[in-house]
């Protein structure tokens, strides 16, 4: 760039710590993986090698196949429920209101909140017995409609969706509104001059123009779906049976519940790969319809 | 048809009347829905705060009524029994150490990444950014061999090493492109008077980087404070727990008692909900810094 780059030893001291500690620590453990997924090994027993036995058996189990669908039900609710949601309130927002600032920090709030407080929070919401959704449908004189949320299988999914939905909501909504914030007056001004206004403003104006903004977090969502861990850790352990098992449940289950860490690695590399296409899929295909 | 002048005009005061009165009602309802939005985000945490001052029977009696008696008992339950004093001060130390670790060490390689041209600059940035698409999870079971190899499960060190590792990303991230915005001139003028690299780096270009870095710092945190599945998996010794990792443990222990439970939550989150009204700005800026340019 400039005089600077003279010398390079000062480059080489001031890269080298961060990346040391980046290479080991998070480089690293993708590459042994592949070592040890060839692996059968207990962590104690001498380490023995199988070969592709344990992709073999991890596309041969349901119960991966399972945790798989799980993280696509993830994926899509999130896709649907979180950038509409989050779309339609960064739309009304975007308008000169008062408070707007404090519906913001409302709305973003959920986002810092740990999550393993949401999941043992709402966890209690849902508690069939004392939980805030089973006692409001009670006064309400609907008791009928009460449901064993979490622990049904036909609803632990619904219910897990939901709680994931309600924490990132706030995320989008602050991208998108910033994206909004970013249209200049003109164009606003120029599109009401021609007749357009309201609704078909929204659509035919607004919505182009903010479309990278949309695909950046619907890549997001479904890169934030498949990390689903902590929540359903929390609050299901991936139960009952298996109707909540995700992937990385899954992977932890099977590595430090049966200390089976060649078979572990092997799922890890699964997610890993699996996040990779998925992200690079969604990318082409979204990025196709801009042109 | 030519209507009198004084008609006309009472036509378009009226028209105007009904055109503000269907604002009015339209802003209403906007309020309205916004109120709604705002209930639903706050009303669990509400719920958590005020169920945490009742005991169990008037937990599972009036739900949603403020406490008749409070019981400020839960908190002191929550606190002894629930060895959330430990859990805090590990999480305080790690999360600390690993702050001030990964901001130093990231605002060291931006500075080289973006006030420098060298052949592998570029290579070395995408490297580094790649770092934010590395699903977490996929990293768990290696980590914890490689961990166990290294004879560090069980300790802060190596709770804080995966934390600067996996951090470090999105830190280069927001300050490369900071420190890329200065202009070239400001180090040229320091070398005129023979300052060293480093001394550029400590004296002019991180003094100047303090918003980023008040930015980079806040997001860290609370990464940091919130992070669970590395603690799980490499985190056994009840002494060593961090907060979220004792908070779950703690929630199967006390099923019974949802009071001390919801206080012990409530504890929990206190730092967090402080930090974010207090620096909202910077906090936002940071966990949406990947998405949104400018």
């Amino acid at each position: 760039m400039h005089l600077l780059s003279q010398k390079k030893w000062p480059i080489l001291i001031g890269l080298a710590p961060a990346i040391i500690v980046y290479f080991l620590f998070a480089i690293i453990p993708i590459v042994i993986s592949f070592y040890y997924s060839l692996m059968d090994w207990d962590g104690f027993t001498k380490m023995t090698f199988v070969g592709l036995a344990n992709f073999k058996e991890v596309f041969n189990d349901p119960i991966f196949w399972q945790s798989l669908k799980n993280n696509l039900y993830v994926l899509a609710a999130s896709v649907f429920g979180q950038v509409p949601i989050a779309l339609f309130f960064a739309l009304l927002l975007n308008r000169k209101l008062k408070g707007g600032k404090f519906f913001r920090t409302v709305g973003f709030m959920p986002v810092v909140i740990s999550t393993v407080v949401i999941s043992l929070v709402w966890g209690m919401m849902y508690n069939a017995r004392i939980g805030l959704f089973n006692q409001f449908l009670k006064i309400i004189g609907l008791e009928q409609w009460a449901q064993n949320w979490l622990g049904d299988p036909k609803w632990a999914m619904v219910s897990v969706s939901i709680t994931i939905i309600w924490q990132f909501v706030g995320l989008y909504l602050i991208i998108f509104l910033a994206a909004l914030q970013n249209i200049p007056q003109e164009i606003y001004d120029a599109s009401e001059i021609d007749g357009a206004s309201g609704l078909k403003q929204t659509i035919y104006i607004v919505l182009p123009m903010i479309w990278d903004t949309i695909i950046v977090a619907v890549i997001l969502c479904i890169s934030g779906s498949l990390r689903t861990f902590d929540l359903i850790y929390v609050m299901t352990s991936g139960g009952p049976g298996h109707a909540t098992e995700v992937m990385a449940m899954y992977m932890f289950d099977k590595t430090f519940s049966s200390t089976r860490y060649g078979y572990g690695s092997a799922i890890s590399l699964c997610i890993f790969f699996f996040s990779l296409a998925l992200i690079y899929i969604s990318n082409l295909i979204l990025r196709r319809k801009t042109v | 048809m030519a209507q009198p002048a004084y008609q006309r005009n009472t036509n378009v005061s009226v028209q105007e009347g009904i055109e503000k009165k269907q604002k009015n009602v339209k802003k209403t309802f906007i309020y309205f829905i916004l109120m709604i939005y705002a209930l639903v985000n706050t009303y669990p945490i509400i719920w958590m705060v005020i169920n945490s001052f009742k005991n169990n029977i008037e937990f599972s009696k009036k739900p949603f009524s403020l406490p008749e008696v409070w019981q400020f008992e839960n908190y002191k339950t929550a606190w002894k029994t629930a060895h959330l004093d430990t859990y805090l001060l590990n999480s305080i130390i790690v999360s600390v150490s690993a702050v001030i670790l990964t901001v130093f060490l990231g605002a060291l390689a931006s500075y080289f990444l973006a006030r420098f041209s060298f052949k592998w600059g570029k290579y070395i940035y995408t490297f580094f950014t790649f770092g934010m698409l590395i699903p977490v999870h996929a990293t768990l079971v290696p980590l914890f061999l490689l961990m166990k190899n290294l004879g560090l499960l069980n300790t802060h060190v190596g709770l804080i090493l995966p934390y600067i590792a996996f951090n470090l990303p999105i830190t280069i991230f927001i300050l490369v492109s900071f420190m890329k915005s200065f202009p070239l001139d400001i180090e040229e003028s320091a070398i005129m008077d023979g300052c060293g690299v480093f001394r550029i780096f400590w004296h002019i270009i991180l003094p100047m980087t303090r918003p980023a870095l008040a930015t980079v710092v806040i997001l860290n945190f609370i990464n940091n404070w919130n992070e669970f599945s590395f603690a799980l998996v490499l985190v056994n010794d009840e002494s060593l727990k961090t907060l979220p990792l004792g908070l779950a443990n703690f929630a199967g222990q006390f099923t019974t008692n949802y009071g001390a439970q919801m206080a012990g939550l409530t504890l929990a989150i206190i730092p967090t909900i402080i930090i974010y009204v207090l620096l909202e700005e910077h906090l936002v800026k940071g966990m949406t810094a990947g998405a949104v340019k400018g």
